[in-house]
């Protein structure tokens, strides 16, 4: 086993360096650069664009830009961000933690409602409860995140016209005066308007997973082993339970390893609609600005957890599957 | 008698503070110093998130250090008049040959630490600025023409500006607002640049940022919201009328909303205080809001055309395409294309009925600027198709296109932004409208950054035919671009050939110089006019229209300006000025 996981991560390397080097391609192939929104202003002569350029190293050949932001990796430096004329890590991490609050409890109720539906959908097949979550799921799984976003707005607006107060608010993470209320206060304050984003966040998601789970239940419970368990007179729960569920969750224990780095992605469009202060608009601005290293230190992470999640997913799937070895 | 002597003691109050003390005056405000009101929060929402503390780094129009400076230096505008007056100076003079402005600068203003404000504190930052290692986004305001203007210490409170030439921007130049010399020359001195530019990033505790201005920075939490409060060594100097200290507002709070749906719902919520709604839909939005008796707001629409420009512009230099490049080169030729732009059609259809029409580069706001008497080619397909006839284009072909004896259709690419809604809809009333007298216009929308490299590309033969594209920016004394005008101007978008062609560009050319060197304002006022008179005859691009400014703010505001000059050049109020009635 300690053989296979050493040779696993010696596999990483070749594929860091080449995922790395694709990301940062890519990123400089987009036509123009940081400093191109600037050539428009009137105010600001070419020649102090090429030498901002100069001082961004944007001017050198795209191979030896990679070569040296490569070296500041390797010293565990994401590198510069050029908007903020700070390092990348500085910026992005505040980001990635305002998104966490959305992120892991929306997962963790992802998980929570989604395989029970699933699961009810199966064993339940075509019945009318079967029929209207399908249907819901189909909903869910068709309207795009930030349009449910503004329903949510417009819904809370509703409220607040009729009744002329707003039950969750419309946007942002904190109230005004956030910073005068004792430590607990705070926390409550942000569980406040987190709930509207947690719950736009999950409902795009749980039609997916849903659907998953009631497709591999379904098929679980048309094996023979199934049949056979029913024949030998099992009571249906613990078929269900302890036969097919356990045999059906397994497809999931592999995704797991890909949680990792959705962690740190953010929550998608919610966080924009919602101005909520997470990773995603922040990452958008920063491709819409061509913030090079910002887009390329923050691919990276992303990347490095990919990685150690699928290793982690592998690992799991052993652990739970007995049929599966790395001998 | 004690009233007397009591009424004698506030005069030579009054008398003595006014040596010191920047009144605001009354006319910049609708409400009368009594009904001002102190303390309260007022709310904001701003697009995009702030990037950076430092003053010599930042880069984006809307940013922290011009929000806690106010934005004002030695001279400021007057909004009623337009006129520069002394703000953080006492009064100037002008030597005879108008090349060098000394400034006394006012006594007793204070940074927020307590430290005097002196002439140090302008000769530092404009050393900053101006270091190349910085990358100072003002460092191209303190050149004229490539030459430094030079500034001078004559004693603590005696500052000399000193211009290579005469300069029609003069104050606008010295309008810059200053920072703590006590904090950033030693480090300067210290560590030069590099040590500049660790400075004051988001990260630096608020209390260690130094203001001069009416705001210290309270509180910023990334992504989500920027806190200021109140500067009350702002206040010792700056009073309305009544000598109260200014800001009235204890706090200004500025919310990032990424999404203009989301900043629209926190308004009719009641949650922010003011705003420009930008689309007909929002507008009505809030209008219908207000109406329903569910928001107590206030909505000016078309309350100003917008400070900036949108037009067609062909490209001159098509070495490669002669018959191109002559049909371009030709005005009879860009004549006919302003007559099938439909102005009106673009205003109704792109933007519900409020926008502006453009004629010359003069934005349509800067009324003092506009030239009326302008020769204006408007929408008129009959006249454009007779120019085209005129041209030789009197044939058409199998598909109904123009074509010369040669067989030569009419025919060229109009290209512009990928993204931009509006412009995308102008190119296709174009094209439309094309078609109708018989020119084949393919329409393409492509990525911004791909756009630009075109446009602005040089040499004999640059790689598009027409581009829909726009520009804002530029001063209010002399409203001509530095880099548009000049035939060598790297945003002479039309010819980048690095000569002028056209004996126009060139009489352009000169008189633009001549206007920047005017500083008699009634002159430049009639170079300018017989600059755009050039421009509507020669047409180097094709105006078309802009949309317009439209402010709203809750009702819970006092102290907006008065209908006369709330425009998208002096906005909707003097935050110093603004007040919480309830």
């Amino acid at each position: 086993m300690t053989a296979y996981i050493l040779r696993r991560i010696l596999y990483l390397i070749p594929t860091f360096f080449g995922a790395t080097f694709l990301a940062f391609l890519i990123i400089q192939m987009a036509p123009g650069d940081y400093l191109t929104q600037l050539e428009l202003d009137p105010k600001v002569t070419p020649e102090t664009i090429a030498r901002l350029r100069a001082q961004f190293g944007l001017d050198r050949p795209i191979y030896e830009q990679y070569l040296l932001w490569m070296n500041n990796l390797l010293h565990l430096n994401l590198g510069y961000s050029f908007a903020f004329q700070a390092p990348v890590l500085e910026v992005i991490w505040p980001r990635v933690v305002n998104s966490m609050v959305i992120v892991i409890p929306s997962t963790l109720l992802l998980y929570l409602v989604a395989i029970p539906i699933g699961v009810y959908g199966a064993v339940r097949q075509y019945s009318l409860g079967d029929r209207i979550l399908s249907f819901l799921a189909y909903v869910g799984l068709s309207v795009p995140s930030f349009f449910l976003a503004l329903i949510a707005i417009y819904i809370l607006l509703q409220i607040k016209f009729k009744t002329g107060t707003l039950p969750f608010p419309v946007s942002g993470m904190t109230s005004t005066g956030f910073e005068q209320l004792p430590p607990l206060r705070q926390l409550l304050d942000i569980a406040w308007h987190a709930v509207v984003p947690i719950l736009v966040a999950t409902a795009n998601d749980i039609a997916g997973l849903s659907r998953l789970m009631r497709g591999q239940m379904l098929e679980v419970l048309g094996q023979d082993y199934i049949r056979t368990a029913r024949a030998k007179g099992l009571a249906e729960r613990v078929v269900l339970y302890k036969h097919a569920f356990r045999n059906a969750v397994i497809p999931f224990v592999a995704t797991l390893g890909g949680l990792l780095p959705s962690l740190i992605s953010g929550a998608g469009f919610v966080e924009v609609v919602m101005a909520w202060p997470g990773i995603t608009p922040f990452f958008l601005d920063a491709i819409a600005n061509q913030d090079l290293y910002v887009i390329a230190g923050f691919l990276t992470v992303s990347l490095v957890l990919l990685m150690i999640g699928n290793l982690i997913s592998d690992l799991l799937l052993a652990w739970v599957d007995p049929r599966i070895r790395y001998e | 008698m004690k009233k007397a002597l009591a009424l004698i003691g506030i005069l030579a109050l009054v008398g003595a503070a006014s040596a010191q003390t920047f009144v605001w005056p009354q006319k910049w405000t609708v409400a009368k110093p009594q009904e001002a009101k102190r303390g309260g929060t007022l709310r904001a929402a701003v697009i995009s998130d702030y990037r950076t503390f430092n003053p010599f780094l930042t880069a984006e129009a809307s940013n922290v250090p011009v929000l806690i400076s106010g934005d004002r230096g030695l001279v400021t505008r007057d909004p009623t008049t337009g006129d520069w007056i002394p703000y953080m100076a006492e009064s100037w003079t002008i030597s005879p040959n108008k090349l060098e402005i000394t400034f006394k600068i006012r006594k007793g203003m204070k940074w927020s630490d307590g430290r005097p404000i002196t002439a140090d504190d302008w000769i530092t930052t404009w050393r900053i600025h101006t270091d190349k290692a910085v990358g100072s986004n003002s460092y191209d305001s303190f050149f004229i023409d490539g030459k430094p203007i030079v500034l001078k210490k004559l004693d603590d409170y005696t500052i000399r500006f000193i211009y290579p030439k005469t300069d029609a921007e003069a104050f606008a130049v010295a309008s810059f607002e200053p920072w703590p010399a006590h904090v950033f020359g030693p480090v300067y001195q210290r560590e030069g640049a590099e040590g500049i530019k660790k400075m004051w990033t988001l990260s630096e505790k608020p209390e260690n940022i130094v203001s001069g201005g009416p705001w210290l920075i309270e509180s910023y939490r990334p992504g989500e919201r920027l806190v200021l409060k109140r500067n009350p060594a702002f206040g010792e100097w700056n009073k309305d009328e009544a000598g109260n200290p200014l800001p009235y507002l204890d706090r200004y709070e500025i919310k990032i909303v990424k999404d203009t749906n989301a900043q629209l719902a926190e308004f009719l919520a009641g949650n922010i205080d003011f705003m420009a709604p930008s689309t007909v839909d929002h507008i009505s939005q809030i209008r219908q809001a207000i109406q329903q008796g569910r928001l107590d707001a206030t909505i000016k629409v078309n309350a100003s055309p917008v400070a900036s420009s949108q037009f067609m512009v062909f490209n001159w230099n098509k070495a490669s395409d002669p018959f191109k490049q002559s049909l371009f080169r030709s005005d009879k030729f860009r004549r006919a294309m302003s007559h099938i732009v439909n102005r009106q059609a673009v205003i109704d259809i792109v933007y519900g009925g409020l926008g502006t029409p453009m004629y010359t580069s003069v934005y349509p706001v800067l009324t003092q600027w506009i030239n009326p008497k302008v020769p204006k080619y408007e929408y008129n397909p009959q006249q454009a198709a007779k120019l085209l006839a005129e041209l030789g284009f009197t044939k058409k072909d199998k598909e109904g296109y123009l074509v010369d004896a040669k067989g030569r259709r009419i025919e060229f690419n109009l290209a512009t932004n990928a993204g931009n809604a509006q412009r995308e809809q102008i190119a296709k009333l174009i094209v439309d409208e094309a078609k109708k007298v018989g020119v084949k216009v393919n329409f393409q929308a492509i990525d911004f950054n791909t756009l630009v490299g075109q446009l602005l590309s040089s040499g004999p033969d640059r790689p598009f035919d027409a581009i829909i594209i726009g520009l804002s920016g530029g001063g209010l004394d002399w409203p001509f671009g530095s880099n548009v005008v000049p035939c060598k101007g790297n945003l002479h978008m039309w010819n980048k050939s690095g000569q002028c062609l056209d004996p126009r560009e060139t009489q352009l050319d000169a008189l633009y110089s001549r206007g920047r060197t005017e500083l008699d304002f009634k002159k430049r006022v009639e170079i300018g006019y017989r600059m755009q008179e050039i421009e509507a005859e020669l047409l180097p691009v094709i105006y078309i229209a802009g949309p317009n400014y439209h402010p709203a703010w809750n009702n819970r505001l006092g102290g907006e300006h008065p209908d006369a000059i709330i425009s998208s050049i002096w906005g909707q109020r003097e935050v110093e000025l603004t007040f919480i009635k309830k």
